[in-house]
């Protein structure tokens, strides 16, 4: 795209930056005004699509004039901004702020010419781009600020050859002008999809409660509000929202409504995929639904493993890594915002986009499809280390039973003393798994305790897991591995205990695809249902190995004690 | 030393390193002119993080005249 730069500094060290784009710059430093005031000056006779006229403050302020006739001289400057952006309405004009240091030595009492300079111009050229539609404002001065002075201006290249910039300065300069360049050519992404807990809110909505997040107005809480409030200026610029979420809807939702911190509200979103299918299957069908491509979507998650299972599934998308520091989680938007939603203008159709979309997607039917999940949980090289509870385990076993909620067949609450008073009981054993894979430790996160009922017959009292290793099928191995040990020790039936609740849809899932079960007569009144398995010749677990499980020995002897 | 060197000064030219060698200087290549000289002074000063005074920087006119300053930090 061709452009031209014109300033009242040496900026053809900044033009040769700018690789993508063709940039005019005026032969002889200083000619700006002429070259603006003489439509038929090389400036337009090369055309350009867009002029970046790029003031130096120190520079306009050059030659000691007073403060009156100075702003008269800004005036002028102007005046001619105005006259060639109606001559010339096809080309965008981006008209720089200025930044003007102080370099006069004075006294603490005297006037500070500087920010009137400062104010003045930034009123004209406000003025000038709220009355011209091909007038917009480039933020040098927002720049500046940004790096601080010393970086970005040089004493050394301006005595060298009139350079203002240091090298810094000029790299940000020309990455401004590039993104203003290429958002008038390259399509910005349209759609941007954000996972739920630890993203939206700290926490996990399903563990922690709606009063358990970390939202707030202020305090720690807060980066999550400040991070909402970009995300929600990026829906008014026309960005597609939608949420990706593995969790039970309800609860989700809940937050939306009951939240008084919740910045987004659920109409802010065009599509709203919140359930327990891999997060793969849920973007392309969103996608189908929005009729959007792939490419035009980006996906925020803080899960590593979700953004990469995403990724490998969908190559086309946009993943951004995720923060690491929490507190980044505002400044982190605004990158994406520059990469990927950066606009030079919205329109009124823009904001009313997702209004369209929303209703575009009611009408859309759900739709699923398989995805290469099997491969994406092989590639994991995910570990499952699992051993009968010791003295050391308990704090941690506690905690589980404690506080999961979502998969967890029985939601049992047992304290330290509980699982060791079981423990000792003959025919009660406590079993805790971790589970690791190729990005790090999950720490220990599955707890199974199983007792005898019969001499035949073991009962699986409870199953629970943490749900950041939710959807791998961790727990498949585990029961399976638990079947193994129940049949060499001599066991021929299972029974495995589901307690509905409001949250462990997860938890009815896993005893859904359990396979061979005959349901027992039950007690009606708490709801809990008993399938019973026998597993003298086979095993319920019907879904393949993606793990390596390393047991400690021992495992299960001490049932058959 | 002088490996590092001539990546920097390549870099600030937007040239191959293999078109630079110690005895190169600015009048021998097109590119190299007194613009982007300043520029190769800066990126030096940035990656050495050493600072060339002034005075000096007229009289540098080849590519080894810089071995001297990458060694002393401002």
């Amino acid at each position: 795209m061709k452009s031209a730069l014109l300033s009242n500094v040496n900026v053809e060290s900044i033009a040769r930056q700018i690789g993508r784009h063709e940039v005019h710059i005026a032969q002889g430093f200083g000619v700006w005004t002429q070259e603006l005031a003489d439509p038929a000056s090389a400036t337009f006779s090369f055309q350009p699509a867009s002029i970046f006229l790029i003031l130096d403050g120190a520079e306009l302020l050059r030659g000691q004039r007073g403060l009156q006739p100075l702003l008269a001289e800004l005036d002028e400057h102007l005046a001619w901004i105005d006259r060639a952006a109606a001559h010339f309405p096809g080309i965008k004009f981006f008209v720089s702020t200025i930044d003007v240091p102080t370099r006069t030595l004075r006294p603490v009492k005297d006037e500070r010419i500087e920010r009137l300079i400062e104010e003045h111009w930034h009123e004209g050229i406000r003025r000038a781009s709220a009355a011209s539609a091909n007038v917009y404002i480039f933020d040098l001065k927002q720049l500046i600020e940004e790096s601080g002075r010393f970086h970005f201006y040089s004493n050394k290249r301006w005595y060298l050859g009139g350079l203002r910039f240091s090298t810094t300065g000029e790299r940000l300069i020309a990455g401004e002008m590039e993104r203003i360049l290429d958002a008038q050519m390259v399509a910005r992404k349209k759609c941007l999809l954000l996972d739920l807990d630890n993203t939206l809110w700290g926490g996990v909505v399903g563990e922690d409660g709606i009063n358990g997040l970390q939202l707030s107005e202020t305090g720690p809480g807060a980066r999550y509000r400040d991070f909402q409030l970009r995300v929600r200026e990026l829906g008014k610029m026309g960005i597609i929202l939608g949420l990706v979420s593995k969790n039970n809807e309800a609860d989700a939702l809940e937050v939306f409504e009951a939240h008084e911190h919740m910045v987004l509200k659920k109409d802010d979103f065009a599509a709203i995929k919140i359930n327990w299918s891999p997060k793969a299957e849920n973007i392309a069908a969103l996608a189908e639904d929005l009729d959007i491509g792939i490419d035009s979507i980006v996906f925020i998650d803080d899960n590593p493993l979700e953004r990469e299972a995403v990724k490998s599934a969908l190559p086309e998308i946009t993943v951004p890594d995720f923060p690491s520091d929490t507190s980044e989680l505002p400044s982190f938007l605004e990158r994406v915002y520059k990469e990927c939603f950066f606009t030079i203008e919205s329109t009124e159709e823009d904001r009313k986009r997702t209004k369209t979309y929303l209703a575009n997607a009611k009408r859309a039917a759900e739709r699923t499809m398989a995805s290469s999940i099997d491969e994406f949980l092989e590639g994991l090289r995910t570990k499952i280390f699992l051993t009968r509870a010791g003295e050391e385990d308990f704090g941690r076993a506690a905690q589980l039973t404690q506080k999961t909620n979502q998969f967890n067949l029985t939601t049992r609450r047992y304290s330290e003393q509980d699982l060791r008073t079981l423990e000792s009981t003959r025919g009660g054993s406590v079993y805790i798994a971790s589970v690791a894979d190729k990005y790090g430790d999950n720490g220990k996160v599955i707890v199974g305790i199983l007792r005898r009922a019969t001499p035949d017959t073991a009962e699986l009292d409870t199953f629970l897991m943490s749900c950041r290793v939710l959807g791998r099928f961790v727990e498949d191995q585990v029961l399976d591995h638990f079947v193994g040990e129940l049949r060499r020790d001599g066991f021929s039936r299972l029974q495995v205990r589901f307690t509905p609740t409001r949250k462990n849809a997860p938890a009815r899932a896993f005893v859904e695809r359990l396979h061979g079960g005959r349901l027992l007569p039950s007690d009606a009144e708490s709801g809990e249902l008993i399938w019973e398995f026998d597993i003298a010749k086979a095993s319920p677990v019907t879904k393949p190995a993606y793990a390596e499980l390393v047991a400690k020995q021992l495992l299960l002897d001490e049932v058959v004690s | 030393m002088v490996e590092k060197l001539i990546e920097t000064i390549a870099r600030a030219l937007r040239v191959p390193p293999s078109t630079l060698t110690p005895e190169t200087g600015p009048g021998d290549l097109q590119v190299w002119d007194s613009l982007a000289q300043i520029n190769v002074v800066s990126e030096i000063e940035a990656e050495f993080g050493v600072s060339i005074p002034f005075e000096q920087v007229a009289e540098i006119q080849h590519v080894r005249d810089f071995l001297p300053y990458l060694g002393k930090t401002s």
